[in-house]
């Protein structure tokens, strides 16, 4: 996995090492940043935990060419690399049944869709409802509703643009087990943003 | 009810909307010969993770022309990984979430044992 690039990161310039200001000053952005990766609150403060203390240790490769936080963002990000690796081992049932259906309802019995409830306009633009904070929350609530394993691989792909035959490996998923993942994951997002944010006009209408 | 086609929606981006006859046969004509909605949904969720076969992609061009609701399912999947991949950028507004003083507490503690070794 690639470390964030963010530009224009102020540089320190003086690399001194005080890694209880870390804590005060880091800690919480680190969390928050592997919650929204392992969503265990437990699991994640060891993640934060254990990066601090990787920090420490090769604290001799940082530079002060990236911010500070950068730096320590890129040591969270190979954490919870590991840890998927980890815990990689198997895929659940409630995972794989996960929208097993495929939303049938919405489409008539020779596969076309049901005029009735075929996806609305997205509206307003999403580069508009990016910048509402409640957008945001809406969207956790949605990921929150998916399995553990669907909604790894979701953020996986989507979010870290992790290539499919890496997310197999390291998840130990079959290719075709991935896809219909993805596909079920996407189908229930999807849905779930145009319920519970794109409100549906024809109701309002009504 | 085979062949029956429910009324096209108000704004549909179909190229094929308010038919005459000869164009309706000739949906009915694509429809019956490309993969249905129900597929092509799960053709474009695949479309999003690796590139598809020529053929694949033919029968997709041909289920666009007769299809109220493709461009804009697909559509919405690219910025469904819009959101998902700008979560990182939002953050505080995704979770408002801190560690608890002692969480904090037991990081120092463990930083200045670790230090100590």
């Amino acid at each position: 996995m690639q470390s964030p690039k963010i530009e224009g990161a102020t540089p320190v310039v003086t690399a001194t090492i005080d890694p209880e200001r870390w804590v005060e000053e880091h800690s919480d952005c680190l969390y928050r940043c592997a919650l929204l990766r392992v969503r265990r609150p437990e699991i994640a403060e060891d993640l934060v935990q254990e990066t601090f203390l990787a920090a420490v240790r090769t604290s001799g490769s940082f530079r002060g060419k990236s911010s500070e936080r950068t730096w320590l963002c890129g040591i969270l990000k190979n954490k919870i690399c590991d840890h998927f690796r980890k815990i990689g081992r198997e895929t659940s049932f409630t995972d794989l049944e996960f929208l097993n259906d495929e939303l049938s309802h919405k489409f008539v019995p020779q596969g076309f869709w049901n005029h009735e409830h075929g996806p609305l306009e997205w509206k307003p633009e999403a580069e508009v409802v990016m910048h509402r904070a409640e957008f945001w929350e809406t969207l956790r609530n949605c990921l929150s509703k998916l399995p553990e394993r669907v909604a790894d691989v979701f953020m996986l792909r989507e979010m870290e643009e992790m290539e499919t035959e890496q997310i197999c490996r390291d998840l130990n998923i079959s290719p075709s087990n991935l896809w219909v993942m993805l596909h079920r994951a996407r189908m229930a997002l999807r849905e779930c943003l145009e319920m519970n944010w794109f409100k549906d006009p024809r109701q309002e209408g009504g | 009810m085979s062949g029956d086609y429910n009324p096209a929606p108000e704004g549909n981006p179909s190229v094929l909307t308010r038919r005459n006859r000869f164009q309706t046969a000739l949906v009915k004509f694509i429809g019956e010969r490309t993969p249905k909605c129900r597929q092509v949904v799960r053709i474009l969720s695949q479309s999003m993770d690796s590139k598809l076969s020529l053929t694949v992609r033919i029968k997709l061009r041909l289920h666009y022309l007769i299809c109220a609701w493709y461009q804009r399912y697909e559509k919405q999947l690219h910025e469904l990984r819009k959101f998902a991949s700008s979560v990182p950028d939002h953050l505080n507004d995704f979770s408002a979430d801190t560690l608890s003083p002692t969480a904090k507490k037991r990081m120092r503690e463990a930083l200045r044992k670790d230090r100590r070794e």
